[in-house]
């Protein structure tokens, strides 16, 4: 599954959700159709979900919410492990990244 | 009278390297993508006259971002009229001031926001609103652009409101600062 615009480009390969561009949409309705591709990863309850925002240049409040909400969820399901793959080369993940742990202590991250 | 929240005053003095830009048409539409647009060009204007020593790509991007949730506010809550960015960079400290109108309305539910949000710890609430806007579907994680800012970026915010009695409207300004280290 796949949702692509000339902005940015969102996926999942098996457990792994790549995202790519840059993310600015207007609020949670608009990012919905995002968030459902999330939880199809989730509803097949792998050992492990990976997602990998190394190609994510910009991402707004409202889509940084969008990755608390689906941590939030992950975390309600303890064997459910969780990866988040960032760039140090892009500022956001640095600065914002590290709520994602604070919400859910054994989330990994990796910020290369 | 004028009721102000926050850090709403200006410090860049006169020697800081300033643009001013006004959103002006009647009527004025803009859509979402012009927020990007618009602070994406501030950020790589003022990048490039930052003081020596400041990360650009750091800086291109946090003046983007501050600009961004703040335009993407101003564009969601306006009433009608024109929006004006003033921005200034002083050495190291970047300021912006963003002026619109909002009804009174919005004003009154902004201001209560306000209060719940400049009275505890930007980092301490942001990760209990997002708790709590977990737990609510219907929640449009209100104040969560804002707590963000000063959160993780360690902005400094401030709104000035300013009801127009000729007109029932309330000027809204909105300050903003970033110091680079």
């Amino acid at each position: 599954m796949e949702i692509s615009t000339n902005d940015y480009r969102v996926w999942a390969e098996g457990s792994k959700i790549h995202y790519e561009g840059t993310m600015r949409l207007s609020g949670t309705e608009a990012y919905a159709p995002i968030l459902e591709l999330m939880n199809n990863v989730l509803d097949s309850k792998p050992e492990e979900i990976v997602l990998d925002l190394t190609g994510l240049e910009f991402l707004n409040s409202s889509g940084i919410n969008l990755l608390a909400k689906f941590t939030i969820e992950i975390r309600k399901q303890p064997e459910i492990g969780v990866r988040v793959l960032g760039s140090k080369a892009i500022p956001w993940q640095s600065k914002s990244l590290r709520n994602l742990q604070r919400l859910h202590k054994s989330l990994e991250l990796q910020i290369n | 009278m004028t009721v102000t929240f926050g850090h709403a005053e200006l410090t860049n003095g006169p020697s800081a390297t300033t643009l001013h830009i006004t959103l002006a048409a009647e009527p004025l539409e803009l859509s979402w993508q012009h927020c990007g647009t618009t602070s994406d060009f501030l950020g790589d204007y003022f990048a490039k006259c930052c003081a020596k020593g400041v990360d650009q790509v750091d800086a291109r991007h946090s003046i983007g971002y501050l600009l961004n949730e703040i335009l993407e506010n101003a564009v969601k809550f306006r009433h009608d009229g024109n929006i004006e960015i003033s921005c200034s960079l002083d050495g190291n400290h970047f300021e912006s001031e963003i002026s619109n109108v909002i009804d009174p309305a919005t004003a009154e539910k902004f201001q209560e926001l306000l209060t719940e949000i400049l009275a505890r710890d930007p980092g301490e609430l942001l990760l209990e609103r997002i708790e709590a806007n977990a737990t609510d579907l219907d929640s449009s994680g209100s104040g969560l652009g804002l707590l963000t800012l000063m959160s993780d970026y360690d902005a400094k915010l401030g709104w000035r409101f300013t009801p127009d009695a000729s007109n029932g409207s309330v000027n809204l300004k909105t300050v903003a600062a970033l110091t680079f280290s």
